[in-house]
């Protein structure tokens, strides 16, 4: 495995074609739409200049200039989505490429398709709300491709280093596309909050690598997971009080991203500040990405019991933080009157009930992460939905997320506020709904093993809570009398956006075995 | 137990679903088209439902009858299995009996968003079909939570001034049982992998299921939990109130004829069956909270303003009775709790029935406002003196027999927790037999009093003098009741007779699994022995003994 093969290529196809997707968006926004006229790169965001009849000679499937990047992105994503179908078929036995650097297994190619998915949802959102909201800008494409290029990489890793890259890649981009709405100050805010708090996480993250790294020798996950075999690094390394911490910062790192309470400080901010649908894509496919890291690294990395049990092992460590995290993040939920923010708190809370399934991990093994895949790729079809209604239903003048603001959303758009109570009766648990049979899932492993009953009681006890401020927006729309006239935005994208993630929703609640099974084919992992 | 019958079952169960898509894709304006259509599915289903009784009839001998077996989601081992015997059979036939009826008494009452309402009422019809027939606890659930929503939208959307919070706390309440339910159940599932290697949510493994004492204990407490607030046993009624007030008409009617049904029919299918060592612990208590809710339900329902919150009160008393002959687990005392349950289900929809035709007359459902109401409404009065009298229990109408029977079998209650060796709490259980019979006094007291101040004496409001008397159409939605009213009362074996040997049945295996129950904690297991009928519990004396054999689904 020294030589490079071709063959390589061909495995990580998916990942190459986002990532010369978004290459190609970049280049094809400086040379065409951005040339001589800064509005898309300086930050005149004048609505006039986007509506000039020379700019729209890039050609346009939606009816406004910018579609074409947004036709084009999409276009990349199918093909991605493609890819991935051809490259589940190839890898029946997981395989590590690029010496060590990157492993293809069926979890990388199912948590690619969650991203693809997320991503795909977002881009249709975004066009009509950027256009909307006059800030609209080539790049955004570029940027989101960019984002889900970081995820698939932080899928396939087999080695710490990867995996930090692949952090890099995703959080940077999104980064920038939190502060994109730039005469939005709450914009700029979370943008600067999640940028700070995120490079203090890396750095973290980076800090535990190289202790890890300093301590053992390696910094392959695949041969920290057979730690004392010959060949790699000896026993002794797992006493060592460094390597411990390495490990710790290591986890903290990934807790950050996944916004697990008490690391969660930065999300509401970012989440509520963002353009809505780059929200949707952070909830979604920016989560999905962390727990699939966070996952797989306690899966290989540290899948030893000297560091999964015991008082300091991270058995305990993921029960306190799902407990913490449910708890906190729907108290919190509870007593919000702004929607966006509401949600934000609410996908905190997710990341508790997706923590039980990854405490779950410890006592069942490969057992447990079928479960989490569903529960993510359910999770993203429900939030980006939620997010879409949200952005879809305030104008430019009129943001409309103040729950006040629904009174009576129903009598005027019926359909909308009809996949609005399906996204949060999913929310919520309640069938027949992806995010019921994702509990259900969840919990299921939880109950197979003893000693876990107490958390799935917490989780059960927080769904309660949380079917509370959820029914309280459904309660806004269908029973209370219309308030102010509502003017949503006119997007075919965002309309399709919201069909396409209640069909979603409502099929893999009523009819999931075909994803069960594919859910449990994708937990094969190298090591355990 | 052929394909037919189950395929109708099937039919029966997901006709008005079909019928909801077909609502949806009909033009808004069209609101008598909507009723119509309502009332034509509904009808449908009734007729189709009366079909499966000779089905039902042939498997008298206590087994299922219709099962629909088919997977659904193979790799959890989650079937979508239905069934039918004679305890749920009625409950179904009680559920599509009511819809035709409520759909014909909102006619009137509801004018705004008539298509949305009249989906909502054929999910719920779905929903509640479905939750009867169930016999996968997966499946059960599912069709439980189902339907939670189009009953919160009912109360939420077309109900009165506090629905917002009547409507939340309706769903907070139940959805508080049912989440803990639906860990039990998961435990059960995982249980039942552990002691036969098979995924599987089926109620037939899991009633073979041994379980330790204190598994059973916890187990039961969570299903227990979500059954009490559904019938609503004291002190988890207070939902119940506030539910029935803000409800539309045609809500309290499916409310108090059919969901209250669950909490009692949740208990004898599920609760007790499952777990009968935790039953024999539970059982004083609970005989005691639904003797307090008796006897407090009354004397609050006594003391009520407002007819409609009345009735909602006099429902925590009723159901007290079933909750009580549950407990007494005696063939005589169930088989009155289940017909108890259906006097309930026809008298109770009946007396909201009538309380909605006085209020789409007066807007007022306060008992001082009326007076003298017999001289303007003749007709009117006759159909609310005979669903009173039915709600006291009068010989001859519908609610005599099953309070009888509870009664007859709470008297027994003590001879049968001390073959079963149930500890005995309080006194002695003729003691518990007075005190539920000061409840039928007192249901005689309440219902009375507020009959005479509302339809008799002199007619001194003016708004009343010009009260009109019951449109053809509302007499069509009381003959129904009427007909069920003295059909119960008269001929009470005609359900009796399919009721029965299901009750048996269930109690002989109850009896055997109680014997079984280990101590402590050993890994679970499964009964060897099909039930065996001998060993029925608590029969009472002079009952006939059950026919035939008690073998679970072939």
């Amino acid at each position: 495995m020294n030589q490079f093969d071709s063959s390589w290529l061909g495995l990580t196809a998916p990942l190459n074609v986002v990532a010369v997707g978004g290459i190609l968006l970049l280049l094809f926004e400086s040379f065409t739409i951005g040339r001589g006229a800064p509005a898309g790169a300086a930050g005149t965001h004048g609505g006039a200049q986007d509506d000039r009849p020379a700019r729209r000679g890039a050609g346009s499937l939606l009816g406004h200039p910018r579609a074409f990047l947004a036709t084009v992105s999409l276009i990349v994503l199918a093909l991605a989505a493609f890819l991935e179908v051809s490259v589940w078929n190839t890898v029946t036995a997981p395989q590590v490429i690029y010496r060590g650097m990157l492993v293809v297994d069926r979890w990388s190619v199912f948590l690619g398709m969650v991203f693809i998915v997320g991503a795909a949802l977002s881009v249709l959102v975004a066009g009509g709300f950027m256009r909307e909201h006059r800030f609209e800008f080539g790049e955004f494409y570029a940027l989101v491709l960019f984002s889900t290029t970081g995820m698939l990489i932080l899928a396939h890793a087999a080695d710490l280093v990867t995996l930090f890259i692949g952090v890099e890649a995703m959080s940077l981009a999104v980064y920038v596309l939190v502060g994109s709405w730039r005469h939005s100050a709450k914009s700029s805010e979370g943008a600067m909050k999640y940028f700070l708090v995120g490079a203090f996480a890396s750095a973290v993250m980076l800090y535990g690598i190289a202790l890890i790294y300093g301590t053992s020798g390696t910094s392959s996950m695949l041969a920290l997971a057979e730690i004392g075999r010959p060949g790699r690094p000896p026993v002794e390394v797992l006493g060592e009080p460094v390597f411990l911490v390495g490990c710790f910062f290591l986890v903290t790192g990934l807790a950050f991203k996944v916004a697990a309470v008490p690391f969660h400080m930065w999300a509401p901010d970012a989440y509520e500040g963002a353009p809505t649908p780059v929200t949707a894509f952070m909830a979604a496919a920016v989560k999905a990405a962390a727990f699939g890291a966070l996952v797989r690294v306690l899966a290989t990395a540290m899948s030893r019991p000297e560091l999964t049990f015991g008082p300091s092992g991270w058995a305990v460590v993921s029960a306190v933080l799902a407990t913490l995290t449910m708890s906190v993040g729907n108290l919190a939920a509870l007593r919000q009157d702004n929607i966006k923010r509401m949600l934000a708190y609410s996908s905190v809370a997710h990341a508790g009930y997706l923590l039980v399934g990854v405490t779950a991990m410890a006592f069942a093994g490969a057992e447990a992460r079928g479960p989490i895949l569903y529960y993510l790729l359910g999770y993203t079809f429900t939030t980006i939905g939620s997010f879409a209604v949200v952005a879809w239903y305030g104008s430019r003048d009129d943001e409309r997320q103040h729950i006040d603001d629904w009174a009576g959303m129903a009598s005027r758009h019926p359909a909308a506020a009809l996949a609005m109570t399906v996204f949060l009766l999913s929310l919520g648990g309640i069938p027949p709904t992806a995010g019921f049979f994702g509990k259900f899932y969840i919990f299921r492993v939880a109950l197979s093993r003893p000693g876990l009953g107490w958390l799935v009681i917490v989780a059960v006890a927080n769904s309660l809570v949380s079917v509370f401020y959820y029914l309280r927006v459904v309660s806004t729309m269908y029973f209370r009398e219309l308030g102010r006239e509502p003017t949503p935005i006119q997007s075919p994208g965002m309309v399709g956006s919201m069909f396409l993630a209640a069909l979603g929703t409502l099929v893999l609640g009523l009819i999931p075995s075909w994803l069960v099974e594919l859910a449990s084919q994708a937990t094969m992992f190298l090591a355990r | 137990m052929t394909f037919d019958s189950s395929l109708l079952l099937f039919i029966v169960t997901f006709l008005p679903l079909l019928g909801a898509f077909m609502l949806l894709a009909m033009p808004r304006e069209e609101e008598n088209l909507h009723r119509g259509t309502g009332l034509a599915i509904t009808l449908i289903t009734f007729i189709c439902s009366l079909f499966l009784i000779p089905d039902a009839a042939t498997a008298k001998a206590g087994t299922w009858s219709a099962v629909l077996d088919w997977k659904w989601i193979e790799g959890l081992g989650i079937h979508f299995k239905l069934g039918l015997d004679g305890i749920s059979l009625f409950l179904v036939l009680l559920a599509t009996f009511l819809m035709p009826v409520v759909v014909l008494s909102a006619w009137r009452a509801v004018t705004r968003k008539v298509r949305e309402f009249i989906i909502a009422l054929l999910v719920l019809e779905t929903g509640m079909i479905g939750a009867f027939v169930a016999l996968d606890l997966f499946v059960f659930y599912l069709f439980w939570e189902v339907m939670l929503v189009p009953m919160y939208l009912i109360i939420g959307i077309w109900g009165g001034d506090r629905r917002m919070m009547a409507s939340i706390k309706f769903v907070l309440y139940t959805l508080t049982g049912s989440l803990l339910m639906l860990v039990a159940i998961i435990y059960l599932y995982v249980q039942h992998h552990q002691a036969t290697g098979v995924w599987s949510f089926d109620y037939d493994n899991f009633r073979n299921l041994v379980l330790t004492t204190n598994e059973q204990v916890w187990c039961f407490l969570a299903f227990a939990l979500a059954f009490c607030i559904k019938v609503p046993l004291f002190p988890l009624h207070t939902w119940l109130p506030d539910a029935h007030v803000e409800a539309p008409t045609a809500g309290s009617v499916i409310l108090a004829g059919v969901l209250l049904k669950f909490g009692t029919y949740g208990l004898l299918r599920f609760a007790m069956p499952l777990f009968p060592a935790a039953v024999a612990l539970a059982a004083p208590y609970l005989t005691v909270l639904s003797l307090i809710g008796i006897v407090y339900g009354s004397l609050v329902a006594w003391s009520q303003t407002d007819v409609k919150k009345m009735i909602a009160y006099s429902s925590v008393a009723h159901l007290g009775f079933v909750v009580l002959g549950l407990m007494a687990w005696n063939g005589r005392a169930v088989d009155g709790a289940m017909l108890q349950n259906l006097a309930h289900g026809v008298s109770t929809p009946g007396l909201f029935l009538s309380i909605g035709v006085l209020y789409e007359r007066r807007h007022t459902r306060r008992i001082d406002e009326f007076g003298g109401l017999w001289a303007q409404m003749p007709r009117f009065a006759t159909m609310f003196l005979i669903i009173t009298l039915a709600s006291i229990g009068l010989p001859g109408l519908s609610g005599f027999v099953a309070e009888f029977l509870v009664l007859l079998g709470t008297f027994d209650a003590y001879r049968v927790w001390r073959d079963t060796g149930m500890p005995f709490m309080f006194g002695h259980p003729k003691v518990a037999g007075a005190i539920a019979a000061t409840g039928v006094i007192l249901g005689a007291v309440y219902m009375l009093f507020m009959f005479q101040r509302v339809m008799f004496g002199p007619n001194n409001n003016p708004k009343n003098k010009h009260l009109p008397d019951l449109t053809a159409r509302e007499v069509v939605v009381f003959l129904p009741i009427l007909l069920g009213v003295f059909w119960l009362g008269v001929r009470p074996t005609t359900f009796l007779d399919h009721i029965d040997p299901a009750v048996r049945r269930t109690l002989s295996q109850f009896q055997q699994k109680y014997a079984e129950a280990p101590e402590s904690g050993k890994t679970p297991r499964m009964l060897v022995d099909a039930p065996n009928p001998a060993q029925g519990a608590g029969r009472g004396p002079g009952q006939a003994q059950p026919a035939g054999g008690t073998q679970g689904v072939p």
